[in-house]
């Protein structure tokens, strides 16, 4: 078994490539059976092995993939220490979060060419997970959106500059009211260890959703 | 002696923010015209 440190091969850039696109599919999914937008914009795909929901709404798809490419230089240099999905209702008061916990290990234990299809089977349990969490989670209230956070250090935000740019898809900090949630509720839905990243995903969810 | 990252926030590199696009995704209502414009469009189509 070889042991390599993360700068022996670009596994930043290996591992941002890998959970963009992962986040990119849960997004969408989340999108679907939380109910944010209607069920006739998303055709059934074939992701990981297993079908999911993804939008052909042309502006909603760019959005997604704008906000993930800002987010991309951050989760390279292992400073995304986490990616939230929030559903606001009408007062755009946070109703739900999807939080996805992710962390790079420092080192990389390198087994066999089994590395990249075991994390492609890891992933899959997180969509297979997204997919019917509707069943432990309540009802959301009518005319809810979205939004996406990112968590990370003051000093990263410098690796998010360029791309905002280029995209025109600039960044600010939360306010209070599109952090904080009274008395949520925590729902754990997968966690995942690899030799290269690893992820918690759960849900808080509002007591009192209406 | 003073915490003086207290008295300057933007002197602490290190501390914890949380970031979201300054731009909104498109509004339910928005995307519901979109499909709507875009059933009538196939059924247009098909009627050809």
């Amino acid at each position: 078994m070889t042991t390599l440190t993360r700068q022996d091969l670009n596994f930043g850039q290996v591992v941002a490539d890998i959970l963009c696109e992962f986040l990119e599919v849960a997004i969408h999914l989340i999108l679907y059976v939380r109910e944010v937008y209607p069920s006739g914009i998303f055709q059934k795909r074939k992701k990981y092995n297993v079908p999911v929901q993804m939008s052909c709404h042309p502006e909603l798809n760019q959005y997604i993939q704008d906000t993930l490419h800002c987010i991309k230089p951050l989760i390279e240099k292992n400073d995304a220490e986490k990616v939230v999905v929030v559903i606001m209702d009408k007062e755009r008061h946070p109703v739900e979060r999807f939080v996805f916990e992710i962390s790079q290990p420092p080192l990389l234990s390198i087994s066999s060419d089994t590395l990249l299809s075991h994390v492609e089977q890891l992933l899959r349990a997180f969509i297979l997970k997204i997919s019917v969490c509707d069943a432990v989670l309540n009802n959301n209230p009518p005319g809810c959106s979205f939004s996406v956070l990112v968590h990370t250090r003051d000093a990263a935000t410098r690796n998010m500059e360029k791309v905002q740019v280029i995209k025109d898809f600039p960044w600010i900090v939360a306010d209070e009211q599109e952090v904080h949630m009274q008395e949520p509720r925590l729902i754990p839905l997968k966690t995942m260890t690899s030799d290269l990243v690893k992820m918690q995903l759960y849900v808080e969810e509002r007591a009192q959703k209406t | 002696g003073k915490d003086h990252t207290k008295l300057n926030p933007f002197s602490d590199g290190d501390k914890m923010v949380i970031l979201l696009p300054c731009r909104s995704p498109p509004s339910r209502e928005r995307v519901q015209l979109w499909l709507e414009a875009r059933r009538q469009y196939e059924s247009l189509q098909r009627g050809l």
